[in-house]
């Protein structure tokens, strides 16, 4: 078994046929619930005007990050980052607090709202199959997928391989590989025939997210005590101002009965 | 979460139904004890078992996941040809088939109405005597041409065609007219055979797709072979009104009006002929009729075509000069389901004509081979009964030239309800499902309705079981051997990787059961289905265990031996038959002629049928898994189309034929020539028996007209006319 130092996935939307074999693969491998999910279809679907159409969408999971922003908001530890790739959720440690959801710029970790904090957090997410990557077979969905829309390997040997068929068929492809350098690269690559946010995917910069909440959350004490500072500084301004102004106005108004009950 | 990212809406299932796929029967004793021995489980009854797939017809080679007993996941088997370690959805959903909780798991015995879906459980012993009871008493009363047979292509329809023929009924009923006849029979006219097998090797750079939506109605292999050759940059033009997922991948899309892909075609072969493009040490060589051809197509030009079809002159020009440049390495796609028109036969002719000017035989076509092998044994049995009655399908009285085993199902279904030549009194049905398949499906209940009896053979309660009187639980195809299959130069194993549940039986058993009952025990001499298996292995002088435990076996020698001899094809003339002296003997046009076909009045709108990648005909809809990831069955129409008729998106709406009328809603899209509509068939079951499928969508064979192709017996299944008006 060849042993792999960054496992991730490659997925050229030109190839991809939207036939579902991966998600039913996954529904399978992964025992999902019948109602459940952890893979989805996204994308324009049709565009144009008949006769002249495009259709163009993707499948989507978890896209494993390699700095995931899910592991950088969950408060609790339900997410780790394996060396080798996969990022792993422990259900167990979750309090459905959702922030994940609102931390992940893929929009994977999901809530219904009709059930409650831990029902309706569905953060089941892609687990990369470790199941299967750890006794040397390839993800259920990559294993089935009858065109070669899906690839999985050696990050590196991906990339290099993504950036050999864009220049192999410079005509087909946006000249870019999805989650090479976006927010801080993914493990989920993506190669596209029309341009990524008609797949619906977000334009991100390549420093991640995680990177600058990190940073701008990491200022919380400086900020807060520099803040705090002005703050009281002020008030003990506007405390020596009114102080001042009180003992004035106490000049002026010591003639006048109603000070005295005011006092 | 970002807006741009939406997540599909799952049709919910009921409470009940979620979760199915972890619960089940535990621990199989003797499955589980034969895979032990040849070492494909382990002790806690944990492993993979090779068999292969039944959700189509492809038959995709699988390593079953086998844990405690029970079936956990299927992977595409890498050994096996037509998966090649791969599965469609339909594959990967395969053992919730198995798991469905609306398996039919005993014998039952009608006690209702017909149609009221009330029965009550039986034993296989008083099943299968009133199941034969009745059979001897109609053979006895009527003869036995007054039993209909029909079963749809499956592994143990060899065992099926033994038991009509023992019985002595020559009223045979397949799927295929309804599917392709126009394919088979034309093919067998031009090649001799039913359907070369087409070769996608790395030179293959012009692929002519006539509604052969491959990247939907997906054949494993055949899907990725297409796809890996349009990724290499081979051209891909593809003819159909819709535009499909095929048609999103293809290089070119030419929404050709529909029934005129014959006009097309004829087209191509007058500008390769009159151009002098073709292959003329080819043609010289291998075929005959060349002169005829010649003469008939000349009238035929792409300026005559371009009004029929819609595709400019320019174009059908240099879709012709294109496919001749790239010839040998250029393919003409025969398509599936073809019967489309009553001039279906005529287009096929063409396609395959093409193929032959082309000279691509051996580079991009060849002889596949059949699924029948003289090297497989088979169990010794006496000659058949003499038939004198003739058959009701009008095979070959009134179709002459539409081979026995293929037949013309829904004239059959025509003279159940006319009684002419004569009356049937029963039908016995296996693994088909007519009153979903036939088109008109008032007439099929009808034709129920003149039955004394009706017995079906079936894995779930089916719309045709759900008015049967006897319903014969079946073993899934994950619980029970079939007879072998050879694929190329192997020969495959279809065999149980679980016990089956209930009391359900493997066909290859029932028919046995019936035969002996019938007094036709010489017929079935195998004692069990391994001794079956065993014996079509005796002359290869292989074990079952080792079969068993490879998945298949080597066949002592290639079906065909075409690449070292001169090619030859088994037609009367030994070559390809681009004049074909068998079609005028019997009044037919030796060569492909123009035959307009009927065109909907104003109002009116073509009504297309066509596949889904997560469906298969009439079967699977009542699996959860592939229920869940399936679309909503709505009835396309073009957006513009629609808005001129004060229809929006999602509008309920009734679609009506002469047959009848449905209830759908609408979906407004651009994929959709202005002039045509679509639905896709598989809804609209009528049986509650199918807790997950019924109550979705509407059935095309409630609008469906019956038409038939006089020449291959083809239903024409989009020759149907419909208007659409907003409830």
């Amino acid at each position: 078994m060849k042993k792999i130092a960054h496992n991730a996935f490659l997925f050229d939307a030109s190839r991809c046929i939207d036939c579902r074999a991966c998600m039913v693969a996954c529904s399978v491998e992964n025992k999902i619930p019948m109602d459940k999910t952890r893979i989805w279809v996204a994308g324009v679907g049709l565009k144009g005007e008949y006769p002249s159409l495009v259709r163009a969408s993707m499948v989507y999971h978890c896209m494993h990050c390699n700095e995931p922003d899910c592991l950088s908001a969950c408060p609790v530890g339900s997410y780790s980052k394996r060396l080798d790739g996969p990022v792993v959720y422990d259900p167990q440690k979750c309090i459905g607090c959702r922030y994940c959801m609102n931390a992940c710029p893929f929009g994977v970790p999901h809530f219904d709202y009709d059930k409650g904090l831990i029902d309706g957090a569905f953060i089941d997410k892609c687990s990369m199959c470790t199941q299967r990557i750890d006794i040397g077979l390839e993800p259920a969905c990559v294993a089935t997928c009858p065109t070669n829309a899906l690839a999985f390997g050696e990050r590196a040997d991906l990339l290099t391989d993504a950036h050999t068929r864009i220049a192999a068929h410079p005509e087909r492809y946006v000249d870019h590989v999805y989650g090479e350098t976006e927010n801080g690269g993914t493990s989920y690559l993506i190669l596209s025939h029309v341009p990524f946010k008609e797949l619906g995917l977000p334009e991100l910069p390549s420093r991640p997210v995680k990177d600058v909440s990190e940073e701008v959350m990491g200022l919380t004490i400086p900020f807060a005590l520099g803040w705090g500072t002005v703050l009281t500084a002020v008030a003990a301004g506007v405390h020596l101002y009114n102080q001042k102004k009180e003992a004035d106005a106490q000049k002026l108004e010591t003639s006048e009965p109603q000070t005295e009950e005011t006092k | 979460m970002p807006s741009t990212l939406s997540r599909r809406d799952f049709l919910k299932v009921s409470g009940a139904a979620v979760g199915a796929l972890v619960l089940g029967r535990f621990i199989p004793p003797q499955v589980a004890e034969a895979a032990r021995t040849s070492g494909m489980l382990d002790a806690t009854n944990s492993g993979y078992i090779p068999t292969m797939c039944e959700m189509c017809v492809w038959r995709c080679g699988l390593l079953a996941k086998v844990e405690e007993g029970r079936v956990v996941k299927l992977e595409g088997n890498p050994d096996h040809p037509h998966s090649k370690g791969k599965l469609c959805p339909r594959g990967q959903s395969g053992l919730m088939n198995t798991y469905d909780p609306d398996r039919v798991l005993t014998p039952l015995i009608r006690v209702g109405k017909r149609g009221e879906g009330l029965f009550r459980k039986a034993s296989w012993e008083e099943a299968l005597d009133l199941v034969a009871q009745n059979m001897l008493d109609i053979k006895q009363k009527y003869g036995p041409e007054a039993m209909i047979f029909s079963s749809t292509h499956n592994l143990s329809q060899v065992q099926f065609e033994n038991l009509l023929n023992a019985y002595g009924s020559p009223n045979y009923g397949t799927q295929r007219s309804l599917c392709f006849n126009a394919m088979i029979v034309s093919n067998l006219m031009t090649y001799g055979m039913e359907e070369p097998t087409r070769i996608y090797d790395d030179k293959l750079s012009y692929i002519l797709l006539t509604g052969r939506n491959l990247l939907e109605a997906i054949s494993t292999s055949e899907t990725h072979d297409l796809s890996a050759a349009i990724d290499r940059g081979a051209k891909v033009v593809y003819l159909d009104p819709r535009f499909t997922k095929t048609a999103s991948k293809a290089t070119e899309w030419l929404p050709i009006k529909p029934g005129m892909d014959l006009a097309f075609h004829l087209a191509l072969l007058n500008v390769i002929i009159g151009e002098g493009l073709y292959n003329r040490t080819f043609v010289a060589r291998n075929t005959v009729g060349f002169d005829d051809l010649k003469k008939e197509v000349s009238q035929y030009t792409p300026e005559w075509a371009a009004p029929l079809t819609g595709i400019s002159a320019e174009t059908i020009t240099r879709v012709a000069r294109e496919f001749a440049a790239a010839a040998p390495h250029a393919l003409a796609h025969n398509g599936w389901r073809t019967s489309n028109f009553v001039n279906s036969f005529h287009t096929q002719r063409a396609i395959g004509i093409l193929n032959a000017l082309a000279g691509n035989w051996n580079v991009t076509m060849t002889d596949g081979g059949s699924e029948e092998s003289a090297t497989l044994g088979q169990p010794p049995q006496p000659p058949y009964p003499r038939i004198s009655a003739m058959r009701l399908d009008g095979v070959p009285w009134k179709y002459p030239i539409v081979p026995l085993k293929i037949g013309v199902f829904q004239e059959l279904r025509e003279a159940a309800i006319s009684g002419t030549p004569y009356q049937a009194h029963g039908w016995f049905i296996a693994r088909q499902n007519p009153a979903m398949s036939l088109p008109d499906r008032g007439r099929t209940l009808e034709a129920f309705g003149k039955m004394d009896f009706i017995t079906t053979i079936d894995i779930i309660m089916n719309d045709t079981s759900w008015f049967s009187d006897v319903v014969l639980p079946e073993a899934s195809y994950l619980e029970r051997y079939d007879p072998l299959l050879p694929v190329g130069d192997k020969v495959f194993i279809r065999q149980p990787v679980i016990e089956p549940q209930g009391e359900a039986k493997s066909a290859l058993w029932i028919y046995k059961q019936l035969g002996e009952r019938l007094g036709l025990g010489d017929f079935f001499q195998y004692t069990d289905e391994e001794d079956y298996l065993r014996q079509q292995l005796t002359p290869l002088g292989v074990s079952l265990e080792e079969v068993r435990a490879k998945g298949y076996a080597e066949l002592s020698e290639t079906p065909h031996s075409n690449e070292t001899n001169e090619p030859s094809w088994n037609t009367p003339s030994g070559k390809i038959e681009l004049y074909s002296d068998t079609l005028a003997k019997v009044g037919f046009p030796g060569v492909p002629i123009w035959e307009e076909p009927p065109q909907p009045a104003e109002g009116q709108f073509y009504l297309l049928t066509g596949k889904v990648a997560q469906s298969t005909q009439f079967g699977s809809q009542n699996n959860q898994l592939l229920h869940k990831y399936s679309d909503e069955p709505r009835l396309w129409m073009n957006l513009k189309t629609a808005k001129a008729l004060g229809l929006a998106d999602h509008d309920m709406v009734e679609v009506a034929s002469t047959a009848g009328k449905i209830h759908i809603k609408l979906e407004a899209t651009q994929a959709i020539r202005p002039d045509c509509v679509y639905l896709t068939p598989g809804y609209g079951h009528l049986s509650k028996g199918l807790t997950i499928a019924y109550g979705i969508g509407a059935s095309d064979s409630d609008l469906h007209v019956t038409y038939t192709d006089p020449i291959s017996g083809g239903q024409a299944l989009s020759q149907t006319f419909v208007t659409v008006e907003k409830i």
